[in-house]
């Protein structure tokens, strides 16, 4: 068994528990065995001083949704998505918009913005003035500039 | 009679080779016209029947009822821009849509159309090979849909050209050999079953009832040389965009499109000629060609019903049907006619 | 940027092929990276985010009763299971429960939508299949469930028509009376619909036996919806953690143990069948009272802060739809997070379309039930 921080109930009645991130694999890992098979959300938080990354397990016989928080001061965290396939693109997403770099991520692209896209827009501190434009090159990739450039 | 020696007569006061020449220019003239008479027909017969099946209203803004929202659009299609890709392979993607029209054109001119009132047999080409010949024109349209489809630089294009290889491929044999069934049944009756005319006309009962499966393989066969759903695919709008003819545009593309109606509408001839007892029927020395034009007309909106209400087959599929299914049931078909020519003497 | 050629084969002698975002049947602005073997698909990688708006953040820097909006335009073909999964977690987190003829009136609006929502997948799977006639009925059908959204709250698709605390307008009679006019009528028409697809021998084929799809993956890769109920696990939200008044309704959940293309087709059909059912029981149940929780009135709406976190899962028609909301204290929310259906399924894509062929690929993704709007968000 892996060392819990902290146990708490949340305001809809669910269990949170917090890990350290060196544990949490292996946290993971022990809840699959134990029927957590499907890994609903991973949802990262900017609170400012530090990241904190929050999953949501669900136990489909037990009718049960598990909270489970980490936290990072170096935007690493890492990857359960060799456990959990649905992890991949969950990781891909927040480290597209939060910026959270989960390691041992097989393939750790953006999901939704362009590759070279400057930033990461839930971060609290992200820019919002600053209009970023994307367009498509001669494969169809498509690429982000600050220059609007012929197509705007 | 017929609509050349009318013609001729007509211009007889310029004595016999320019009246001659004449009634053949013109005679070409009347099936062009003919053809396009037809084609807008089909295609504003289709929208509104479309429309029917589907609870919506179809064509109604341009002339009475819509009747001329097709010329609309063929000149919005004559008006547009042909944007020509650049990879294209120059010669052939330009001259593919013009191959399929001409086949087109070409198969109807083959047809036998029965008499007509005054004007007598509208039949344009007699020839004493007429079915050999209308199986050569018809296998024309395909050549032009697999150079669109090679040399638009596409990958859609080309995967839909694949596909209707493979299509034509799969379909031909059998419908050949359900036809050569037919011809097996009228030589017993006429010594020169290869003429259509002599084909249709020798049909007293109509072959498509001594030869039911032959009818059914044939139609099938038609359908897909048409190419329409449920065997559109090569040119599978939801797969494969538009297939062969994804790079055209403008009145090229017009072409392909005119094509598929024309082809719709020469299949249903076709069938109705040669499995439906074509023109014969009571006073066929006057109104034959309405007896080949209701027919024709049945047959393309069972067609245009199966169109509008069936998916889409899997090209896979549809060979394996194809080998598996059609050319055993067109050589039962070709055994069973032998039996009925040869021990029951229909 | 890449500056391989994609023209020519790779050295499998595999092509590539994008399809979309401009493709007939992505459903709006999805791209396949596809690589072809002939007719045969090798490998697939979806690219997304051409939809994208990031809802999250705008919905962080609005008010609470702002972010209904954004909602409505995640699932713009079942807009009232959206605002219904947002209102949940952000009822719970302000403290403002609505009253129970809200709750009510919430239940009947989501099972119209749902069923709305399900018509337009079922024209569209028509659409992917190359059948062009039943979209029409489909659609004919969900315009009526439209009609009634437009008597109720002025809008068509985009509804915006439950609020923070209840809904913004009453029932009346007129409402209940078209309604029960729409579920009467519907079933009669659903079996027709019903009855043009499964009776059709090519379409069995097109369906049967294709993208089957096991429980264990599909839990894996967090499939949830009709596709892991027509996989054989019985999971629905509305039964596993009842919201809104939905414990007290009888209703069933349609699973399928065949795991193929014609059980999610069939899973989806029965739904809809179910939500007429429980549309019939609870407009006759709708209880007399308030509509509306006076302590979220117009007027306190931007005053209304939340503390603390909650996490509100529902079911919306793509699947299990879930709303992550952190609160500071403030009147904007600090953090928001959609669990989008859609996106989860979509992830299963690369999995089921491998090796299978073209035509089967977009039979495939015509079962998932992808809406951009969500996927992207």
């Amino acid at each position: 068994m892996v060392e819990i921080l902290e146990e708490t109930t949340g305001k809809d009645g669910r269990r949170i528990l917090k890990v350290a991130k060196e544990n949490l694999v292996q946290l993971m890992k022990d809840l699959k065995d134990q029927g957590f098979v499907h890994l609903s959300l991973i949802t990262g938080v900017d609170r400012k001083d530090k990241l904190e990354v929050v999953y949501h397990v669900h136990n489909l016989e037990k009718n049960e949704v598990l909270v489970v928080k980490t936290e990072t001061l170096d935007e690493r965290v890492p990857s359960i998505a060799t456990i959990f396939e649905s992890a991949n693109w969950d990781e891909r997403e927040q480290y597209d918009l939060m910026g959270i770099v989960f390691e041992g991520h097989p393939n750790l692209k953006r999901l939704f913005l362009p590759e070279n896209w400057v930033g990461h827009p839930l971060r609290k501190n992200y820019d919002l003035s600053k209009v970023q434009y994307i367009n498509m090159d001669e494969n169809g990739e498509d690429y982000a500039t600050f220059d609007p450039g012929d197509g705007w | 009679m017929n609509v050349l020696l009318r013609l001729a007569q007509f211009f007889a006061p310029l004595t016999h080779y320019p009246a001659y020449i004449l009634a053949y220019l013109f005679e070409t003239l009347f099936l062009i016209i003919f053809v396009m008479v037809s084609l807008v027909a089909m295609i504003y017969l289709f929208r509104k029947y479309m429309a029917r099946l589907q609870l919506r209203i179809g064509p109604n803004r341009v002339g009475k009822f819509g009747t001329l929202q097709l010329i609309a659009d063929s000149l919005k299609l004559v008006g547009k821009e042909s944007i020509l890709p650049a990879g294209r392979d120059d010669l052939p993607y330009r001259i593919a849509p013009i191959i399929v029209f001409l086949g087109l054109v070409l198969s109807f001119a083959l047809l036998p159309y029965g008499q007509f009132f005054y004007i007598g047999s509208l039949t344009v080409t007699n020839s004493d090979v007429s079915l050999l010949l209308l199986f050569a024109a018809l296998a024309i349209m395909p050549i032009g849909e697999i150079l669109a489809g090679f040399s638009s630089r596409n990958k859609y294009a080309v995967v839909g050209a694949l596909r209707g290889v493979a299509k034509d491929v799969s379909f031909e044999i059998p419908m050949m050999i359900s036809v050569l069934a037919l011809v097996m049944m009228a030589s017993a009756k006429t010594a020169n079953p290869l003429n259509l005319t002599n084909l249709v006309e020798v049909q007293f009962i109509p072959y498509g009832i001594p030869q039911i499966i032959g009818l059914g393989v044939f139609f099938i066969a038609m359908v897909a040389r048409a190419s329409y759903s449920p065997f559109d695919m090569s040119e599978s709008d939801s797969e494969l965009v538009s297939g062969h003819s994804i790079e055209y545009t403008g009145m090229r593309f017009g072409m392909f499109y005119m094509g598929l109606f024309g082809s719709i509408f020469l299949s249903s001839l076709i069938v109705s000629l040669l499995y439906l007892g074509g023109y014969n029927g009571p006073f066929s020395g006057y109104a034959g060609f309405v007896y080949l034009l209701i027919k024709a007309v049945i047959l393309v909106l069972i067609s245009f019903t199966i169109w509008l209400s069936v998916p889409r087959i899997r090209i896979d599929k549809f060979v394996n049907m194809g080998w598996k299914y059609l050319l055993p049931a067109s050589i039962i078909n070709l055994i069973i006619a032998g039996i009925l020519t040869l021990g029951v003497g229909i | 940027m890449m500056n391989t050629d994609i023209s020519k084969p790779d050295e499998h002698g595999w092509v590539e092929l994008n399809m979309g975002p401009q493709h007939p049947s992505t459903h709006g602005v999805l791209r396949l990276k596809v690589k072809l073997d002939g007719e045969i698909i090798k490998e697939v990688e979806p690219v997304i985010g051409y939809l994208h708006r990031n809802a999250e953040k705008i919905c962080e820097l609005d008010y609470y009763c702002d972010s209904l909006i954004y909602f409505d335009r995640m699932d713009y073909v079942g807009a009232m299971n959206m605002e219904v999964g947002f209102l949940e977690a952000a009822e719970k987190l302000l403290g403002i429960p609505p009253p129970e003829r809200a709750e009510w009136i919430r239940v009947v609006m989501a099972e119209l939508s749902r069923i709305a929502s399900h018509l337009v997948w079922a024209g569209a799977f028509g659409l992917d299949l190359g059948m062009l006639t039943p979209f029409f009925y489909c659609f004919v059908e969900r315009e009526k469930i439209l009609r009634i959204f437009t008597e109720v709250c002025g809008t068509r698709q985009e509804t915006n028509y439950m609020s923070i605390g209840g809904v913004y307008q009453d029932f009346n009679d007129k409402i209940v009376h078209d309604i029960l006019e729409f579920t009467e009528q519907f079933p009669k028409k659903l079996e027709d619909i019903f009855s043009a697809y499964v009776k059709n021998d090519i379409f069995i084929s097109r369906t049967k036996g294709i993208g089957i799809l096991e429980p264990e993956v599909a839990l894996n890769y967090g499939v949830t919806g009709p596709m892991l109920r027509a996989s054989g696990v019985e999971y629905d939200v509305r039964k596993a953690e009842p919201y809104l008044v939905y414990d007290k309704l009888n209703f069933d959940i349609p699973v399928s143990y065949k795991k193929d293309n014609l059980a999610r087709f069939l899973v989806r059909f029965e739904e809809m069948r179910q939500s007429i059912k429980i549309i019939n029981q609870a407009v006759k149940k709708i209880s007399d009272g308030p509509y509306f929780n006076p302590k979220a009135k117009k007027s306190l709406m931007i005053r209304l802060r939340g503390e603390g976190e909650v996490y509100a899962r529902t079911e919306s028609s793509k699947g299990e739809f879930g709303v992550y909301l952190v609160g500071d204290g403030g009147v904007k929310p600090y953090r928001l997070r959609v669990r989008s259906p859609s996106l989860k399924n979509l992830s299963i894509l690369p999995y089921l379309a491998k090796d299978v062929m073209i035509a089967d690929m977009v039979a495939i993704s015509g079962t998932i039930d992808l809406v951009f709007g969500e996927v992207d968000r």
